[in-house]
């Protein structure tokens, strides 16, 4: 038997029938000491054994690409067309509980190539023209978290410059520390500007473009 | 480890509907089931994930049929029956409604809707206590919901604010995973159910009655939590770790009322015994109509104003 139930299965065959238009990749860095690593490649396994669009590959934290694409910890969950995302749509720690929504709606956006968001949102995120990290720090149970990730995901989907990166708080606790995490959805953007909550994109992209300006 | 899963739904296409119904907690998914079965052609609109405030609650023991069950679980076995009804459409916020003629156009972030009938099953949030301290500290110690932050707080000492049934769950929750919570209620007597006061007995939860929070003090972190013990008028303070604060909640009406719908003076929407607001077509449903907070009548309730919905749009 599987992470994934069965009938959850049968209901992500038929989402992902409806609205997958072209190939995503799913990789997992996996590394050493790491506790949740055969589960995040197992997941990953088995979510793609349910559309033919999905391709599973798992890499090793250390090794070329995860150079190239910055990733330090395991597991990373990485979701990609493999040239224009590159390694910026990103899950460190395991996408589960609430976040594995996240991760499917990821893989439908990376899928159709596109994300959506208001013409007033659209048109701040398009001006940012330097790297932006957006670190979203969550737990599984938390239910207003995925639509934190989401965003900063949906901002990486539309503009190149943006990185959106899930921490699982509980799996990296120093981590979590380090940046005082007490309440999550908790944002940190550029390691600089922070925010607790989850916001609407109106908002959101305020904070993003607050980070941007200082680098600017 | 239970990883839960939880899967999205709903595409992001416009649609026109027979009735929409705002919000997907159990009023609003036992609406959409409901609506969908008398042969109405109905969508769940929600701007988180459905389920609403059962969501974080940890433990679920009076709804009928479940002797136990975590309310995350519950919810998903009512989002896993609705969804085989009708479309539910998550991460979704409605961000205003246009009275047009005969129909309402509803405006939200993934598309524009028209429908005939709109039932809001919009719920509540949580409610601030209003306390110097308690904004200042947000994030840095001072939360509102235990299954998202509980966890940072394991081996530590942390102050329930609010001793009703939402408050008793809580500490109950955090005394499980390994957090000491100290419950501090204003009236001078247990506010939950008693089969909650028998398990916060039992687990040697700590549960001050009486006493009036004053604020939250500290330098980076909500350190100490000062209050009133209001029969003597003694000042007294605990340290804690962190603050959770449970002390009751807010009808979330904006957009009912933007329509015209009367409310109380809590903001609660005014239904009649069939859900029927004083709008023709408007109908509301599940805690936002102030009734007991209660998931079974939440969900009785969403049947209801989906049958008078049903009854106005096709019968007359």
């Amino acid at each position: 038997m599987g992470y994934i139930r069965d009938e959850d299965k049968k209901y992500l065959k038929g989402e992902f029938d409806k609205h997958l238009r072209e190939e995503v990749k799913l990789l997992v860095f996996v590394g050493d000491d790491c506790q949740y690593c055969n589960v995040a490649s197992d997941i990953a396994k088995e979510v793609a054994e349910l559309h033919p669009l999905i391709k599973f590959e798992e890499h090793r934290i250390g090794d070329a690409l995860a150079n190239e694409y910055g990733l330090e910890r395991a597991p990373t969950v990485v979701i990609t067309d493999g040239d224009m995302y590159g390694g910026r749509i990103r899950y460190v720690g395991l996408p589960s509980g609430y976040e594995f929504s996240s991760l499917i709606e990821d893989i439908v956006d990376v899928s159709r190539r596109s994300a959506e968001v208001s013409p007033e949102v659209m048109e701040k995120l398009k001006k940012i023209d330097k790297p932006v990290l957006i670190q979203v720090f969550v737990t599984p149970t938390c239910p207003y978290c995925p639509r934190a990730v989401r965003t900063a995901h949906r901002f990486a989907i539309i503009n190149p410059n943006v990185t959106g990166e899930m921490v699982e708080a509980n799996e990296f606790p120093d981590w979590a520390d380090r940046w005082k995490v007490m309440s999550v959805p908790h944002i940190i953007i550029n390691e600089d500007v922070q925010f607790i909550g989850a916001y609407p994109d109106e908002q959101y992209i305020d904070y993003v473009v607050q980070a941007y300006e200082k680098i600017k | 480890m239970n990883f839960g899963f939880v899967i999205p739904t709903g595409s992001r296409a416009s649609k026109e509907v027979d009735v929409a119904i705002i919000g997907g907690g159990p009023a609003g998914l036992s609406a959409g089931i409901y609506a969908t079965r008398a042969g109405l052609n109905a969508i769940i609109i929600d701007k988180g994930n459905a389920g609403g405030l059962a969501e974080e609650a940890p433990y679920v023991e009076n709804y009928l049929g479940y002797k136990g069950i975590k309310g995350e679980e519950l919810v998903k076995k009512f989002k896993e029956h609705a969804v085989d009804y009708l479309e539910i459409s998550e991460r979704n916020e409605v961000r205003e409604i246009i009275k047009e003629e005969g129909t309402y156009l509803i405006k939200a972030e993934k598309g524009d809707y028209r429908a005939r009938a709109i039932i809001f099953a919009t719920g509540t949030t949580h409610k601030n206590l209003g306390i110097p301290g308690e904004k200042e500290f947000f994030g840095k110690g001072v939360s509102y919901c235990v299954t998202c932050d509980g966890y940072f707080f394991r081996g530590k000492k942390v102050a329930l604010i609010g001793g009703g049934n939402s408050g008793a769950i809580a500490a109950i929750y955090l005394k499980d995973i390994g957090v000491e919570p100290i419950v501090l209620e204003y009236m001078p007597r247990f506010m939950c159910e008693k089969a909650y006061e028998n398990i916060i007995k039992e687990r040697g939860i700590p549960y001050h009655t009486n006493v009036q929070v004053t604020s939250i003090e500290g330098s980076e972190t909500g350190e100490k939590v000062v209050y009133k013990d209001r029969a003597t008028g003694e000042v007294k303070e605990v340290e804690v770790d962190g603050v959770f604060i449970y002390v009751g909640l807010i009808p979330i009406s904006g957009l009912a009322k933007s329509l015209g719908v009367e409310t109380d003076e809590k903001g609660y929407i005014k239904v009649d015994l069939k859900m029927r607001t004083n709008v023709p077509y408007i109908y509301a449903a599940g805690d936002v109509t102030g009734y007991a907070g209660q998931i079974i009548i939440a969900a009785g309730q969403g049947a209801m104003a989906a049958l008078s919905a049903y009854e106005d749009l096709m019968l007359k």
